[in-house]
């Protein structure tokens, strides 16, 4: 019997300034009923592309040079238009990768469900994609869903139909870590009950590690690599392949992770503060308002020279705000905020020079935090004469460039516009621009979230290798555990705004204490299909204090809020 | 919502206050003494000062101000310096017949440039889309006033289909002017149409390439289904202010055009009175046009509240 799609030797180009550029060459697979095929690679791989033609589309300018795809035995590339209707709103659907952006706006969530679909009930589907008050969910607009609730209407959109070929591209891209274990978990789910074939794409080798039953590697728009699952992950063949798993930060890396040419890790042993290192900042019983909002509740912690300390926590947890009040950018509410130098309570542009030099920020996205008409170089001279670190332009254009050499980039590409630089390169000179007023306090929020695995392995060294030559304070903000684990020293857990549990790396990682850590840690996947979640039981909880404080004390500055398991335990359906 | 509204309507009518003291003040500002403008230079110092008496100009501008918007709020605009009658039923007879110009361009420019514009946006690339765009390129960059001449040339001229001025007064019927509508209502919709069908093109090219329109083509719904119902909510948000900015500038526009065709609307009114310095029906049409600026932009803003969620949800919890 034939696989329900069957694609081969797929090529499609892209037409681009009057050229055609190839983003698919010669891409062959099958996908069987009631399989996972998993699609990876880093952008410009192609797999969107790849997963989109399922369904007959190719982006507007795009052109099929070759091959064909074959969905329960029709070339979809010759289907008549209304026959390529029926394909989509019957056999294949699929799964966009932001829900936010892929559901109209102006349309209710039900109307747009029940419009995709066969006859199965709106109300039926938003239970089974597990919705609370589905009666009441599907008169709302999309704007007034979160993210993952957004996502789940997504896909009982896709389900609607009744498909039998599921197309999920990137589901859970930008999602927090719980939210997206929600979702893998449902549609995993969803996929053995109705026992859909499944084509995931995705660049996240731990969702791929947990769904899929194949895997395609692709890199440039070929394929490198096909294997079952296990067999990919356990005895990777092609050299691309290997990088790519051992770039992965694992939850189990006590030390950065250091890869070579053929895959070889190497994990680099963490480096050593001193305790006698001076302090550089210190944060005490810190309060962010947004409006009647408090997001950041009473956070303290001190940042010495050369440490990295990180921010861990969900979005909404409040670590974004608190750096940014650290950079200036935003006025705290209470609390103190000190450097070696002075006040950091002040807006940024309230502070003395010499202190706003000093503590310096890089932002999550560097492609629009750089201005794109300037080159690159003059976004790092500017700070650069703003300073008056450098005296004169001459000197100013020569910094710049050695800084773009400091940030391991060719000193040629300072000439260069940000759209003509790649992802990691941007963020490398985002990192330039903040060197610019040698500041010794660095806050990174988010830095490497955007980025593929393998440059976010080098963005990662890089931060490590300056906190080493230059005694640079980091705080590191991030919501990926694995990240964290190789790169910080200590780790301050944020939930709503208030620390729950915070201390050194190795004593957080092996031995949480708070639920909500666990939750995290649980919640986390591993480019491995049989790894163990480092903890499995999460208990129910509530908040506690005593007479003692809020704090249970582990020694070593590992310290846990107070917490007691929960009284009542939840039932479903009781409000 | 509710509290939307009212704050847009609380700041039309703001809006208009602010309009009525500026129309006010820059009537008082016009050079040299009405009395002696009417009476002419050889009236007696007796018969002007009995004039400005009659007229109320001896009494300080904010009492006058406050009459002449008291009275106008109940209908009165005062008494024509010139033909004696009433501003009100002259302007409102005026008016009347403008409003019917209006009425056949709105209709006219609207739909069309809306059609053309979608068209334009979907068919991008295509020639239908060049073709579009190149007339619609064409009607911004000439004049009203010379589509106009150039409409009575081929059409009542070359071709007598229509007339190419108007032999009838303000009070002519509907009937009666009906045939001499066409052609001022076609030089307006041209230049009015021109810059709608540019900004709904550009609008629906945005919405197509959104990913919600994607998402709606791949799930399988018929192209016509996509365009009504996902893509066009979204592509009109920002047509609709476009719409509005154009039926105001109507108000001018058709000033010029009914001079070309010695039609019978306001804006001729307008014209006659500056020539004659009837300062009460000045006042009165420029206030008249200040209410359709601020009527157009209230409803563009509540049209794009209908079409907007997010804007019609604020304020309900989650």
């Amino acid at each position: 019997m034939t696989a329900l799609v069957s694609v081969s030797s797929l090529s499609v180009s892209y037409r681009s300034g009057g050229q055609d550029v190839p983003v698919v060459r010669e891409v062959s697979f099958e996908l069987p009923e009631g399989r996972t095929l998993a699609l990876v690679g880093e952008s410009g791989s192609g797999k969107s592309t790849v997963a989109a033609t399922l369904l007959g589309h190719l982006r507007h300018g795009s052109r099929l040079d070759g091959g064909e795809v074959r969905v329960d035995g029709h070339d979809v590339f010759a289907l008549s238009p209304g026959r390529l209707r029926r394909l989509r709103g019957g056999t294949v659907a699929m799964v966009a990768q932001n829900a936010g952006h892929s559901l109209t706006p102006s349309m209710r969530v039900g109307r747009q469900i029940a419009e995709a679909g066969g006859g199965v009930p709106v109300l039926d589907l938003l239970e089974q994609v597990r919705l609370p008050r589905p009666a009441e969910l599907a008169r709302r607009y999309p704007h007034e869903l979160s993210g993952g609730q957004q996502q789940r209407v997504s896909i009982a959109m896709a389900l609607a139909a009744r498909p039998r070929v599921l197309v999920l591209d990137e589901p859970t891209t930008g999602l927090d870590v719980v939210t997206q274990r929600g979702i893998l978990d449902l549609v995993a789910d969803l996929r053995d009950e109705l026992g859909l074939a499944a084509l995931l794409v995705s660049h996240d080798l731990g969702v791929v590690a947990r769904m899929a039953d194949e895997v395609s590697v692709l890199r440039l728009g070929r394929t490198v690599e096909s294997a079952p699952t296990r067999k990919l992950f356990s005895r990777p063949e092609h050299a691309y392949t290997k990088r790519l798993l051992a770039s992965v930060p694992r939850l189990a890396d006590d030390g950065l992770a250091l890869v070579g040419e053929a895959g070889e890790r190497e994990i680099r042993a963490r480096a050593v503060v001193p305790p006698q290192a001076p302090v550089a900042v210190s944060a005490d019983d810190v309060t962010v308002d947004h409006g009647s909002v408090r997001a950041v509740h009473g956070v303290s912690f001190e940042l010495r020279c050369g440490e990295i300390v990180a921010l861990v926590g969900e979005s909404g947890s409040g670590k974004s705000t608190l750096a940014w009040a650290l950079a200036g950018l935003r006025a705290p509410s209470g609390g103190t905020m000190t450097h070696q130098s002075g006040d950091l309570t002040r807006l940024a542009r309230k502070r003395p020079p010499g202190l706003r030099r000093r503590v310096q920020l890089v932002f999550q996205n560097a492609d629009t935090s750089l201005n794109p008409r300037r080159s690159v170089g003059d976004a790092i001279r500017r700070p650069l004469r703003l300073f008056g670190t450098a005296p004169n332009r001459e000197a100013a254009t020569a910094r710049a460039r050695e800084l773009v050499r400091d940030v391991q980039l060719d000193p040629a590409l300072a000439d260069r516009l940000p759209a003509q630089l790649s992802g990691g390169q941007r963020q490398r000179i985002g990192i330039a621009r903040a060197l610019a007023g040698e500041p010794d306090v660095l806050i990174a929020d988010e830095i490497t979230t955007a980025l593929d695995v393998s440059v976010q392995a080098e963005v990662l060294r890089l931060l490590d290798d300056l906190r080493r030559e230059r005694q640079l304070a980091c705080l590191f903000i991030s919501h990926d555990l694995a990240v964290v684990r190789g790169l910080a020293d200590r780790v301050l857990v944020l939930r709503h705004g208030v620390v729950v549990e915070e201390g050194p790396t190795q004593a957080v990682f092996t031995d949480p204490g708070h639920p909500y850590t666990r939750e995290l840690m649980a919640a986390a996947l591993e480019p491995d299909p049989d790894a163990r979640p480092p903890v499995d039981d999460v208990p129910d909880w509530e908040e506690t204090a005593d007479a003692d404080g809020v704090w249970t004390d582990h020694g070593h500055g590992h310290r846990v809020r107070r917490w007691r398991p929960a009284s009542t335990p939840l039932v479903e359906g009781v409000p | 919502m509710l509290s939307f509204i009212a704050r847009r309507t609380i700041s039309a009518l703001g809006t208009l206050l602010l309009a009525s003291v500026l129309v006010f003040l820059a009537v008082q500002a016009l050079p040299g003494d009405v009395a002696t403008k009417i009476l002419g230079k050889d009236a007696t110092p007796d018969a002007v000062a009995g004039l400005r008496e009659q007229m109320g100009l001896d009494r300080p501008a904010w009492e006058r101000y406050l009459d002449w918007v008291e009275s106008a709020l109940h209908g009165d605009f005062g008494t024509s310096l010139v033909s004696g009658k009433p501003v009100a039923t002259e302007a409102a007879a005026h008016l009347g017949n403008s409003a019917l110009i209006a009425l056949v361009t709105v209709l006219f420019a609207v739909t069309g440039a809306l059609v053309l514009g979608v068209l334009a946006g979907l068919y991008r690339d295509r020639w239908a889309d060049h073709l579009i765009s190149t007339v619609s390129l064409v009607g911004m960059s000439i004049p009203e006033f010379v589509v106009a001449t150039v409409l009575v040339l081929c059409f009542s001229i070359a071709l007598p289909w229509f007339p190419a001025v108007v032999l009838y007064g303000p009070d002519a019927s509907v009937g009666q002017l009906l045939p001499a509508v066409w052609l001022p209502a076609l030089a307006l919709a041209t230049v009015m149409a021109a810059y709608i069908v540019r900004m709904a093109r550009t609008s629906v090219i945005d919405v197509m390439a959104s990913e919600y329109v994607t998402t709606a083509r791949l799930k399988g719904l018929s192209t016509w289904r996509v365009v009504t119902r996902h893509a066009l909510p979204g592509a009109l948000l920002p047509t609709l202010h476009v719409i509005a900015l154009n039926v105001a500038w109507l108000v001018g526009g058709v000033a010029v055009v009914e001079n070309v065709f010695n039609y019978p609307g306001i804006g001729k009114l307008l014209l006659t009175s500056v020539q004659n310095r009837d300062l009460p029906v000045i006042q009165a049409v420029a206030l008249i046009s200040a209410v359709v600026y601020v009527v157009c932009n209230l409803a563009a803003d509540l049209g794009s509240m209908a079409l907007n969620p997010k804007l019609r949800t604020r304020g309900r919890t989650r």
